[in-house]
């Protein structure tokens, strides 16, 4: 070992050497990157050309392609956008995490000191979804109630096909949940053995797999893989939401700390115009803010 | 701080590398102590964190309702996380039971069957196993697992069986190379002279080499279950997430780290207290079983030296 290290003038020199830089360089990379996260953590929020936008997750897709066609007019400017249900977008608003919160429910009372400022963008339906082969294609509220309380278990019960009901509920974090919840639910509380899926995609995605399954989703993410079941008579349409015909509906919302400013200020501005009103949040399956009086 | 003591006592003495040489030296093994030390003060530092911010939870609801509560509804004030520890517990057995036979099946396989050219190939699949990222054994899970076990259940899919078929796949790495680390460490003499005396290869695997590997193969196992018992991602995409004593396997459920995951983002005050009071639960698991591996690894070295 001694011999060694006395001969360090020779070709090994030249490993050692490099295995020694290799060492500082890869201690310099855990310094580097220890202090650009703390940096990071400390003001996310105040990049001027970047804001964060996170959120419900129902709300997801209409923020982030509006905000792709923000950046594509102010190249300079970006919106991040995350989805972690409406909960959470409340939480880091109110925290100074991020800019907007976007919510697919109101304030709860403990919320509402926070002195967070509302800015309606758009109105939703709350669709509830069967498998596209159950024969059950209508509802009443209170047969929809007594289902997601756990009161009716089997689909006979409603004149479908002997099978048990499976109930797919939201996370607590959902807005879509909590709106569902007010609107339908009441003080009924949800049957716990529910299954609870952390997403909307999720809830549509096992709905239209599972003959006996029943969940609810924002009317934005109806599609053909499942079927949503008319609400005392009423189909779930857009019109239907103007005309307040359709009774599971609410706002979805942007939450900012105070009255929004700056880059926040035009992203909101840049959302309600009907440059957005009139495209994405239509296409998405949800009815303008100005679509109008009802 | 690298340069005094070593570099006088250089100078002084006998000189055997260049000074420059001494300090990179020096250098280096300060540079890897602190590597090391890193790792430690991590799991120091956690381990502050998770207690300081949960230990509050004992207090404010009493360490009985929350360690044997039978109902965690946090938007009621009620925060018993026995659901959520029964949750973990069957879905750490039922993997451990599915997968225990198959992982050490195939440690037997690999050290005593196979050629070497079966082995360079079985054992990298293996191997890769453990590489799979855990979000994918759960997109798997649910794209095709569920529907297979609710086709066969008749309900969602959601629940404790379709945890435990991916748990037992993700844990069998881990069992797998350590069991087969304990029987190929089998001194040769053993297995020879068990041959010698006319046993078969059968006979020679479970009455002679499982036993000897059997202090082994129990670490192996105790190693599965932290695996299995810590494992978030995969298991929150199938269980369900339903925070109750359900009435089969097949049936919603949730453990301790999924629940951790999906109430994370809105918890504030006393429910983050609680989520943090459900890490160290998870945390004193963890410790036990490793201190349980070290127990049973010094218990080994005491019965072959007492040989």
């Amino acid at each position: 070992m001694f011999n060694r290290l006395v001969r360090p003038n020779t070709t090994q020199r030249g490993t050692r050497r490099r295995t020694f830089a290799g060492a500082v360089a890869l201690a310099s990379v855990v310094v580097v990157a220890a202090t650009t996260m703390s940096a990071g953590c400390a003001d996310n929020a105040a990049a001027e050309n970047e804001i964060v936008v996170t959120g419900s997750t129902t709300m997801l897709p209409i923020a982030e392609i509006a905000g792709e066609m923000f950046h594509d007019r102010y190249p300079d400017k970006k919106v991040l956008v995350s989805g972690l249900g409406s909960s959470a977008g409340i939480e880091t608003v109110a925290a100074g995490s991020s800019d907007i919160g976007t919510s697919s429910r109101e304030l709860k009372p403990a919320e509402e000191q926070l002195g967070l400022h509302d800015t309606p963008i758009a109105f939703d339906a709350i669709a509830v979804i069967v498998h596209p082969d159950n024969p059950i294609g209508e509802m009443t509220t209170d047969e929809v109630r007594a289902i997601f309380s756990g009161e009716i278990e089997n689909w006979s019960e409603l004149g479908g096909r002997d099978r048990e009901i499976g109930l797919v509920n939201r996370d607590e974090a959902s807005g879509t949940r909590e709106a569902f919840r007010n609107i339908v639910m009441g003080d009924i509380p949800f049957d716990r053995t529910a299954a609870v899926l952390p997403g909307t995609g999720q809830v549509r995605s096992v709905v239209s797999n599972a003959p006996g399954a029943i969940g609810y989703i924002s009317l934005g993410f109806v599609n053909d893989e499942v079927k949503a079941v008319t609400i005392d008579g009423v189909m779930p349409t857009a019109e239907a939401v103007v005309t307040g015909e359709y009774p599971v509906q609410r706002l979805l919302h942007f939450f900012t700390a105070g009255p929004p400013t700056g880059l926040a200020k035009e992203y909101i501005d840049f959302v309600l115009s009907t440059a957005v009103q009139d495209t994405i949040i239509q296409e998405a399956g949800f009815t303008p803010i100005t679509g109008g009086e009802r | 701080m690298a340069e005094a003591p070593g570099a006088q006592a250089g100078s002084g003495t006998l000189q055997l590398v260049s000074r420059r040489t001494h300090l990179k030296e020096l250098a280096l093994k300060n540079l890897f102590l602190l590597c090391a030390g890193v790792a430690v003060a991590g799991v120091v530092l956690i381990f502050a964190f998770v207690g300081v911010r949960g230990w509050p939870i004992f207090a404010e609801v009493g360490p009985w309702a929350f360690l044997a509560g039978r109902e965690w509804n946090p938007t009621a004030g009620l925060y018993g996380i026995l659901p959520l520890i029964y949750g973990s517990v069957v879905v750490m057995l039922g993997a451990l039971v599915i997968g225990t036979p198959l992982a050490v099946g195939t440690a037997i396989f690999l050290s005593e069957i196979a050629t070497p050219r079966v082995r360079s190939i079985v054992r990298p699949a293996v191997e890769l196993l453990a590489g799979i990222p855990s979000v994918i054994y759960g997109f798997f899970g649910l794209i095709i697992l569920r529907p297979i076990v609710a086709d066969v259940t008749g309900g969602l899919g959601f629940g404790a069986v379709t945890a435990w078929l991916i748990l037992a796949i993700m844990i069998v790495p881990t069992i797998a190379a350590i069991s087969e680390d304990a029987l190929r460490s089998i001194p040769p003499g053993i297995r020879e002279a068990s041959y010698a005396m006319g046993a078969t290869q059968w006979q020679t695997i479970y009455k002679v080499l499982v036993p000897a590997a059997k202090i082994g193969i129990i670490d192996a196992i105790i190693l599965g279950m932290g695996r299995a018992i810590g494992e978030t991602m995969a298991v929150l995409m199938v269980v369900g997430n339903a925070p109750v004593f359900p009435e089969s396997v097949s049936e919603p459920i949730a453990t301790l780290t999924t629940q951790i995951v999906m109430d994370m983002p809105y918890a504030a005050g006393e429910h983050r207290t609680a989520l943090f009071g459900m890490g160290i639960i998870l945390f004193l698991v963890s410790m036990g079983l490793v201190a349980l591996v070290r127990l049973m690894s010094r218990f080994q070295t005491a019965m072959e030296s007492g040989r």
